[in-house]
Order: structure tokens, then C-alpha cells, then sequence
């Protein structure tokens, strides 16, 4: 007899450690795959995280190369003489201070060689030497770029537009009226930022040979920016005085450190949001681990009986198999990290587009967040499961019919769900950066995870009648489903839970796809010309349509305007200030005046044009009313032109955007509003098919109206269809690792319940069952419960696409039919054959090996 | 030493209580081999799973070696049975992940015995198994399988021994191995030996025989001047 061991003594905590080993060198085949579900969650958070955390601080590092400056002031208009001296009296009272001149404009250029038959939109900018304060510009073969290389019409191209208009180093383009020199090629431009979309190749010149052409005309889109360099000290008290000093206009001055919050914030906005795919993934690898950990602990019932009855305590055998799914979660944690290294080696270097080269490595960060966060979510989710060791009794071993633990309400139980549910809520808020988010994601999962309960009970009840057939393996696939202890919910609710998000990815990927997507029909227009003056109207519609005959051209008269003002009952903004508030209502618009509807649009409230001559009178899109609160009767003021224009509200329209034959405008005036005042056309045109036709227009129109830019929509779509691609590759990549681990966690579950199913088709088989009867049985029960998983996965992907799309993308909604009746019949499918073949050995086992082994 | 006072098991069968063990009075002394027989459904299981702690009587209560183990907590009990009791079952019961030496070092790792291995291999030897250490439960026969169970439950050197229908699950030769092996233990030992059978010549040779039906005894052999049961 030995003296009885004390409780946490080093003896007893050996003794769990030890066990704890034992069990895992016995079990960890069994287990792993649901690790490994942990583990791809990991590495998907891991390996996000780290991409964007390196972004992020090589970005930081290069705030001000991304600004090449300490302050950028900058306004869409040429400087009034008011505004230099603003500019010029602050800037005196600086100590030190250094200034540059920088105008950037979209034009065309064209090779002055006369047989290259071929134009490009390009984005020019004119700077000053001196440029750039910060940062190096990179020019290709190792020069050092130096300011006289613009001076004398110099110009610095990217390598593209070498190839693009078949030039070369030191062969002359025309841009405007003007003929430049090539130079040299830029490989990286300091100051120029990163953005979605890009209008064309960029150029550099000379700010003075800019100023000096006639590309800066009335209408032109170009942007006037002050440079400047001060002592750091300076910098936010000066930002701070010009802001205040250009309050109620529109110029924008802001710091490197604005840049720098803003690089910040919106990486950082998308690293949390991309991690939570992670978590997302991660949590399907949690519900794996509860399924396994529940049935798993059902499997060792015995074990921990005998070890009970050899004199272990509850907390040594809770302890066993917490430590279990710790080392177990932590491995798959660490598998995870390991995936991820390996996947950021295989990270093109220049993936964040126009931000150079960045190494991507794996950020401590990163790798402990997403450790963690394996470790968690494993451990949490297997603890309700664990808590059932301590219901086990020892007198199983004597009387196998006693019932395992009673029935009782177990608060431990109920205290462990809530604090859980609690902790992956704050898990959740956490990846998210944002409670909302978190409370969402998981209020999500929790009702699809009850909805998934119910309609398992739900199931159990509807198809019992069935067990009424004569049929035999109906009969037992539906005896099957109902039968205590069956994994029905546990493999309803990961199937169904891991349908939900596969076939809602899709869904949403279909929607979003079919909002950017591009029409290409016969008739619609592939080529927009802008900034076409007045007097030149006549001349570029005569040249297009006499280029592509049959073609017509729609000539569209714009303006540029900005909302100064709202004047009525329910909203009263007054001045620049109150309608900046209002986010995007303050920003430039382009607007029309016409007589009558085009083909994609039409009134829903209110009515045509009235003969009121007292005011001016404006249409507005459907969405300035929802957006705004504006509506009929109500007085818009503009600033346009320099003037102020007050318009009343007459008719809310609504415009088909996705048909871009027409165009579409916010703010549609009256025609007297603007007939008489000076103003720029666009046209849209439907271009010749062949290239070198095409090539040939574009060069003629330069030619005569310099001023005019034409954007052509072939390379535009091929440009946007990249994107597209790009989107598509990562919905896609995300897919299908959700995919994968979905299937992982199927095959796991169908796996661990293997041992119930072996014991019954023995007994089945003694009395004379065959393996084709057992097998289809099998079928019928796992095709029941996938179509049932799909069914309700489908019905929460159809509500959070709907959600999504509607709340959070602000797109239109479309139901997604294939996808959702695909993904049913594919789970469906997927679920019978994963459980017939995980079953295989059930169906070909002799029953005596099996029934001598119970 | 064990003794119950007037214990009874009652359970539910659907709605009604059964009674499965009739109000017992019992008293085994220290080193003692006693065999309880009956037929199935008699009770003598349900009483020696009590004596073990493994279940709590309806009533009355149950002392071993001077501690009254029915107000005991769950994890009392294990340690109780920890270091006085060794339980040997009709089917063996090892574990099935662990080998047969492993199987014999848990109790006295749980107990925290120092020189454990060595201990464990001593009693490996003491059954004539060492040659199947490493050996899976699976992989063992019903008999060495039972070896290996009488060899964990004397771990600890258990004042006490329990053993539930020790034979039932084997043939008439490796029975009468595993009996020669519960003697063998009762007479070097002094340990004490409660044995639940239906095999009536294994009874014989114990020193008391209690025999059990319908939940009640019904004959009691004793040893010269030694009561062991009675109805209370």
C-alpha cells in the first residue's frame, strides 16, 4: 500500500505529462486532421498579416519619398493671385523653406516621327528643378537624373510607353504643339502614389514647358500642387494655418504625415479584414476540433473509467487532455507558420502595384497573433467537449448500461459556453480591429450554428416516418440519423457551416464580378474624348464620323461644379465647410445641361422641365437623394465657373450605370443654365475595329486639337480586366483552401465515427446483411445530411450575400442560382461519397474481427 | 478490512425502483479470501463495485480499513482505490493505447511511486509476461491479458484485491492460472482477496464463500468463529 499522492505535487504532474504522451503517440493520427484545419487557418492569417505588416513598414519608411515632400498643397484649378499670396505670405514667415511647382495633367502623345501611326493617353507632370525633396527617381541603365535633363523640352518617360509608341531613347514625341526630347526612362517616380486606376503611362517635363503650352486650356483636368520642404517642427503648424486659410475653398494641403496615417490606416483596415478569412477558416478547423474532441472523448469513456478506477483524479485526466489538444493545436499552429513561410518566399516582390519592391518576410507579429490564435480557438473548442470527463464514473467498467453522467443542469458546462462564446467574440473584435465586426462575424455563426441544430432535429423528425419502410437500408439510414449519440448535428453543422461560406464566397464573388464587369456589346461606345472646346465641337465629330461611317458620335457638353449649398426644411448646408461634412457631396461633379432623357435613364419622381423662368432647374440622380436627404423642391447652390448657380430640384432620376453607352451624370441642368457660358464637350464613340485605323484616328485628332485627350477603352478594359483577374485569383485562392479544409473536416468526422458504424454492420452481416446493403445505407444517410448541410448553407450564403452586398459593398444584388443550386447538389455529393469511402473498411471488414474486439 | 453496515442499492427500471442489493451486514477481516456466488442479476457485482467505491449505496455504509468511504468525494475515492484497492475485471480492462508494461506502471505513476519501472517490471516477471512488455492489448491473449491486470492491480501492494468474475472471460487453463495466481497473492501477500464467480469449484477453494440471489445472501460459509454476513 502506498501513501496517497498529493494533489499538484511534481509526482502527479508527471504523471499527467506522461499520460498526456502516451495519449498523443496513440491518438494523434486520428486527431491530425483537424489540426491541420487549424493549421491552414494559421498560415492564412500568419501569412496575411506578414504580407501587409512588410508593406506597411516599408511604406512608413518611405512616407515622405511617397509624397517627395514635407507638405503638398494642391488645387484642381490654376492659383488665383488671392491664393499665391496667401501662399507666399505664410511661407515668409518659415524660417527655411524650399518650394517646388509641380502641374500634373492627363494628355496624348504621339511619336514625331509621322509613319508611327499611333497616340497615347499619358498622365503628364511638369516639375521644377529641384524635384523631388525626397526619395531618389530611379532612371533605367543606372543614370542619376538630374534637373537640366527636362530643361529644353526634355522628357522622362516609363519603359511601357517606349514600347507602346515604338520609340527610343532620344527620339522626339509631341505632346501638345510642342516636340520633346526622350531623355531617359523612369523606373521609380517619388511622389506618385498608388492608385486603383491610372489614366496612362506617366511623363515627366519641365514645369515651365507645361505652363508655356496650351494643354492647361479651360476644363482641363489638371492639378496645380505646391512642394515644399521645412524643418519638422513646421511642418503641422504650417499644415495647420494654410488649412485654415483655404477653409471654405477647395484647395487641399496636407503633410507626409497624413500619408502616413492614411498608409496605415487603410493597411491596416485591410489586414484585418483579410485575417479574418483566417479566423474564419480557423474557427471551421475549431468546429472540427469540437466534433472530434466530442467523439473522441465518447471513445475513451473506458480509458478514463479504468484510469479512475486506478485511483486518477478528474483534474489529472482534464488535464491529460486539455495538454492533448494544446500540443496538438500548438503543432498545427506551428505547421501553420511554417505554410506561411513558405508561401511569403513564393510572394512576388512588386505585389502591392506601384510601390516598388518590398521584401515580404514573416513578421513576429504575425506568427504570434496567429499562433495564438490556433492555440485558442483549439483549446476553446474542445473544452465543452473535455468537460464530460468529469461525468465519467468508474462503474461503467462493472455496469456498461449505466448512463455516463445524469442529467442534471451542469452550470460548469453553461459558465464554460458563455465564457467561450465570449472569448471568440473578443477573438473576433480583435482580428477585425472593431466590435462590431467581431459581434457580426460571430453573431453569424452562431445563428447559422443554430439554425444548423434545429434543422438537424428538424430532419430527425421529418424523415422519421421513413423507418416505417420496408426498405431495409432506408430504414436504417433513417433508424441512423435519429439514433442517440449519431454525429448528425456534429456533421450538419460543420458541413453546413463550411457549404455556407464556400457557396457565399462564390455567390459574392459572382456579384461582384457582374458589378465591374464591363459591357462589350456591338453598339457600345470603346473610345471617350475630353476636354473638346467650344469652337472645336463641330470639327472632331465631322473627323470621327468620317472615320468609322455609320458611326455616330455623342457629343456631350460638360462642366466641372461643386455644391456650395443646400437650401430647404430638412437640410440646410451653408457653405463649402457644412456640405464637406456631408463626405462626398462636396466633391467635384461633372455636370450636364440637355433637354430630355437619355436611353439608360429615367424620371422617378417629380417631371420634365418647366417654363419657370424665375430659377434655374436641376435633375438629380436617385442616389443624391438617398445619399443626401435632398430632394424635390428643394434649392441646390453651385459654384461653377467661378459663379454661383442656384437650381431647383425638379425630377430624381435613376440611370442604368452598367450601360455606358449614354454616359451618366449626378446633376442634369435645364439648358439655359449654361448654354451660353463657356464650356468643354466629351464625346463617346464607337472607334474603327482595326488597330492600325484606330491608331490613325487617335494620331490625326492629336494632331489638329492638341488639347483633346482620348481615352480608349480597349486598353482601359484590359487594365481593369487585370484587376478583375487579380480579385478573382485571391476569391478564388480563398475559396478553395475553405474548400479543402471544409473537406478536411468532413473526412474527419466521418472518420471518428467510423467505430459505431463498424460494430453495427458487424452485427448486421451475422445476420445476413450484405456489404452493398450496408454501403448503400450509408449513402443514403450522408446524402441526406449533405443535402440538408447544403440546403441550409445555401439559405445563409443567399442572406449573407444579400447583406453584404446591399449594407456593406453597396452593390446591386443578384441571387447567384447556379452557384447555390451547384453548391447544394456538390455538397450533397461530396457528403455521401466522403462517407461511403471513409466507410470502406466497414463494408469489407469480416464482422468477427470486429464484434471480438468489442 | 472491510465492513458494510446495513448497505442497500436501489435503482430506477423505468419508473419503478428495483432494489438490487437487500439491506447487507458484512465483515471481511484483513487477509482474508472470500468468493461471492450467485447467479446473474444476484447482485454479487453490484456489491464488490460498492466495496470499491466505484458506486454509492442506497443506504448504510461502507468502511475500509477504518475510513467510511460512502461521504467520500469522487476524487477521494480514486485515490482510496489509488492506494488500497486493486480491481481485477471480467474483461481485463487495460487500456488499449498503452503496452502491457505501460499498463502496469500507470497506478503507480498516478500514486507516485518512486523506482516505478523497476517495480513494474518486477511484477511484469512476478505474471511471466516480460516477454510481452511492449506488447498491445490487442496483441496479448485473454489469459495474459488477465495476467497483466492482476499484475496493475498489485501495483500498489493493495491491502486489497477485488476481482470480478476473474475467469469468466477465459479457458479452463488459463483460469486456473490466473486462480493460482489470486491464491498465490492472498497467502505471500496477506493481501485481502474478494473474488465475484460462478465457477463453484473456484469458490471452493477460497476460505469463505458468500453466496447471493435476488439481491440477497443466502448462504454463508464461514471459517471456524468468523461471521462474515448477515441480513441487516
Amino acid at each position: 500500500m502506498t501513501a496517497p499522492v498529493r494533489p499538484f505535487s511534481s509526482a502527479s504532474i508527471s504523471f499527467v505529462l506522461k499520460m498526456t504522451l502516451r495519449e498523443i503517440r496513440a491518438s494523434w493520427k486520428r486527431l491530425v486532421v483537424f489540426f491541420v484545419c487549424v493549421a491552414i487557418g494559421v498560415g492564412a492569417i500568419v501569412g496575411v498579416r506578414s504580407i501587409i505588416q512588410s508593406a506597411r513598414s516599408a511604406l512608413l519608411r518611405e512616407a515622405r519619398t511617397l509624397l517627395a515632400a514635407d507638405v503638398l498643397v494642391q488645387s484642381r484649378q490654376p492659383w488665383t493671385e488671392e491664393q499665391l499670396a496667401t501662399l507666399q505670405a505664410r511661407f515668409d514667415q518659415m524660417p527655411r523653406l524650399d518650394r517646388i511647382e509641380s502641374i500634373e495633367t492627363a494628355t496624348m502623345i504621339r511619336p514625331a516621327d509621322s509613319t508611327k501611326e499611333v497616340a497615347k493617353l499619358v498622365e503628364l507632370r511638369g516639375v521644377q528643378p529641384g524635384f523631388p525633396f525626397y526619395g531618389t527617381l530611379e532612371l533605367a541603365g543606372g543614370a542619376t537624373f538630374e534637373s537640366s535633363m527636362l530643361a529644353g523640352y526634355g522628357a522622362l518617360v516609363r519603359p511601357e510607353l517606349l514600347a507602346q509608341l515604338d520609340v527610343e531613347v532620344g527620339e522626339e514625341v509631341i505632346i501638345g504643339d510642342d516636340v520633346y526630347e526622350i531623355r531617359g526612362v523612369v523606373l521609380v517616380e517619388p511622389g506618385h502614389q498608388l492608385s486603383a486606376f491610372s489614366l496612362g503611362s506617366r511623363v515627366l517635363v519641365d514645369h515651365a514647358a507645361l505652363v508655356g503650352s496650351d494643354l492647361l486650356t479651360f476644363g482641363s483636368r489638371a492639378r496645380y500642387q505646391t512642394l515644399l520642404r521645412l524643418e519638422e517642427e513646421q511642418i503641422e503648424p504650417l499644415v495647420e494655418r494654410l488649412q485654415a486659410d483655404f477653409e471654405n475653398s477647395f484647395v487641399r494641403v496636407w503633410s507626409y504625415h497624413r500619408t502616413e496615417n492614411r498608409v496605415s490606416r487603410n493597411l491596416g483596415r485591410a489586414e484585418n479584414y483579410l485575417s479574418l478569412i483566417g479566423f474564419v477558416i480557423v474557427i471551421l478547423g475549431g468546429i472540427g476540433v469540437w466534433s472530434v474532441t466530442r467523439v473522441f472523448i465518447q471513445q475513451k469513456l473506458k480509458t478514463i473509467a479504468i484510469l479512475k478506477c486506478l485511483g486518477a483524479r478528474t483534474w489529472q485526466l482534464l488535464a491529460v487532455y486539455i495538454l492533448q489538444v494544446f500540443v496538438l493545436g500548438f503543432g498545427g499552429s506551428l505547421l501553420g507558420v511554417a505554410m506561411a513561410t513558405l508561401a511569403l518566399q513564393a510572394v512576388p516582390v512588386d505585389v502591392v502595384a506601384g510601390y516598388g519592391e518590398i521584401s515580404f518576410g514573416l513578421t513576429r507579429s504575425a506568427a504570434v497573433q496567429g499562433a495564438g490564435i490556433g492555440v485558442l480557438v483549439s483549446l476553446l473548442f474542445a473544452l465543452v467537449p473535455l468537460l464530460d470527463v468529469r461525468h465519467v464514473r468508474p462503474l461503467l467498467l462493472l455496469r456498461a448500461t449505466d448512463a455516463p453522467w445524469s442529467r442534471e443542469i451542469d452550470w460548469v458546462r453553461i459558465a464554460a459556453i458563455g465564457s467561450i462564446t465570449a472569448a471568440l467574440v473578443v477573438v473576433a473584435s480583435w482580428q477585425a480591429d472593431s466590435w462590431r465586426v467581431g459581434a457580426y462575424v460571430s453573431g453569424g455563426f452562431a445563428g447559422v450554428a443554430v439554425v444548423l441544430h434545429l434543422a438537424a432535429s428538424a430532419l430527425v423528425r421529418v424523415v422519421a416516418p421513413l423507418a416505417r419502410t420496408t426498405w431495409f437500408p432506408l430504414r436504417h439510414a433513417v433508424i441512423s440519423l435519429g439514433r442517440p449519440g449519431n454525429q448528425t448535428r456534429t456533421i450538419l453543422l460543420a458541413v453546413g457551416l463550411g457549404s455556407f461560406f464556400l457557396i457565399g464566397v462564390r455567390a459574392l464573388q459572382v456579384n461582384l464580378l457582374q458589378e465591374f464587369a464591363l459591357d462589350i456589346r456591338e453598339d457600345a461606345p470603346d473610345m471617350f474624348l475630353i476636354d473638346i472646346q467650344q469652337d472645336q465641337a463641330s470639327g472632331v465629330r465631322e473627323l470621327l464620323e468620317s472615320r468609322s461611317p455609320g458611326a455616330r458620335a455623342a457629343l456631350l457638353p460638360v462642366l466641372r461644379g461643386r455644391v456650395t449649398g443646400v437650401e430647404e426644411e430638412s437640410v440646410d448646408l451653408d457653405g463649402a465647410e457644412d456640405v464637406r461634412g456631408r463626405g462626398s457631396l462636396g466633391r467635384e461633379y461633372v455636370v450636364t445641361y440637355r433637354e430630355g432623357l437619355e436611353e439608360n435613364e429615367r424620371i422617378i419622381d417629380g417631371g420634365p422641365w418647366t417654363d419657370d423662368p424665375s430659377m434655374t432647374q436641376v435633375s438629380i440622380e436617385q442616389s443624391i437623394r438617398e445619399r443626401f436627404d435632398i430632394d424635390l423642391g428643394d434649392v441646390i447652390r453651385f459654384a461653377v465657373l467661378g459663379r454661383t448657380i442656384r437650381a431647383r430640384v425638379v425630377s430624381v432620376r435613376e440611370v442604368q450605370w452598367s450601360d455606358t453607352r449614354r454616359g451618366g451624370f449626378m446633376f442634369v441642368f435645364r439648358p439655359d443654365a449654361f448654354e451660353d457660358a463657356p464650356h468643354s464637350f466629351i464625346a463617346m464613340f464607337r472607334g474603327p475595329e482595326a488597330m492600325a485605323e484606330r491608331g490613325r484616328l487617335q494620331r490625326d485628332l492629336v494632331a489638329r486639337y492638341s488639347n483633346v485627350s482620348i481615352i480608349d477603352v480597349r486598353d482601359v478594359m484590359s487594365a481593369a480586366k487585370e484587376i478583375l483577374d487579380a480579385v478573382t485569383l485571391a476569391i478564388s485562392v480563398v475559396g478553395a483552401i475553405t474548400v479543402f479544409t471544409g473537406m478536411l473536416i468532413l473526412i474527419g468526422s466521418v472518420a471518428m465515427t467510423k467505430f459505431q458504424r463498424l460494430y453495427e454492420a458487424a452485427i448486421f452481416k451475422t445476420l445476413g446483411a450484405t456489404s452493398r446493403m450496408i454501403a448503400t445505407m450509408t449513402l443514403l444517410e450522408y446524402g441526406g445530411l449533405g443535402t440538408l448541410a447544403g440546403i441550409v448553407g445555401s439559405a445563409g450564403a443567399v442572406l449573407l450575400t444579400w447583406v453584404l452586398s446591399r449594407y456593406l459593398l453597396e452593390i446591386e444584388w443578384h441571387p447567384a442560382f447556379a452557384q447555390n443550386i451547384g453548391g447544394i447538389v456538390l455538397t450533397a455529393g461530396v457528403v455521401a461519397v466522403v462517407g461511403v469511402l471513409s466507410s470502406v473498411d466497414v463494408f469489407r471488414r469480416r464482422p468477427l474481427a470486429t464484434l471480438r474486439a468489442e | 478490512m472491510i465492513e458494510l453496515r446495513g448497505v442497500s442499492k436501489t435503482v430506477t427500471s423505468g419508473d419503478r425502483p428495483l432494489t438490487i442489493l437487500h439491506p447487507l451486514d458484512l465483515f471481511i477481516p484483513s487477509g482474508q479470501c472470500v468468493s461471492i456466488v450467485g447467479p446473474s442479476g444476484s447482485g454479487k457485482s453490484t456489491l464488490l463495485g460498492l466495496i470499491a467505491g466505484l458506486d454509492a449505496p442506497t443506504t448504510g455504509e461502507i468502511w475500509i480499513d477504518g475510513v467510511e468511504i460512502t461521504t467520500l468525494s469522487e476524487d477521494a475515492l480514486a485515490s482510496l482505490r489509488g492506494s488500497n484497492i486493486g480491481f481485477v475485471f471480467q474483461f481485463f480492462h487495460l487500456i488499449p493505447s498503452l503496452s502491457a508494461f505501460e499498463n502496469i506502471l500507470v497506478p503507480l505513476e498516478i500514486a507516485g511511486v518512486t523506482g516505478a519501472r523497476e517495480k513494474a517490471e518486477g511484477l511484469l516477471q512476478e505474471v511471466g509476461l516480460e516477454e510481452r512488455a511492449t506488447h498491445y492489448p490487442s496483441q496479448l491473449s485473454g489469459g495474459e491479458q488477465q495476467r497483466i491486470a492482476i499484475a496493475r492491480a498489485l501495483a500498489n501492494d493493495p491491502p486489497i484485491l477485488l476481482a470480478d468474475e476473474p475467469t469468466g472471460n477465459l479457458d479452463s487453463a488459463n483460469g486456473h492460472h490466473v486462480v493460482e495466481l489470486l491464491l498465490e497473492v492472498n497467502r505471500r501477500r496477506g493481501t485481502t482477496v474478494v473474488l465475484v464467480t460462478h465457477d463453484t469449484e473456484l469458490a471452493e477453494i477460497t476460505e469463505v464463500t458468500l453466496s447471493m440471489r435476488d439481491g440477497r445472501t443466502e448462504r454463508r460459509q464461514a471459517a471456524p468463529g468468523e461471521p462474515v454476513a448477515r441480513e441487516a
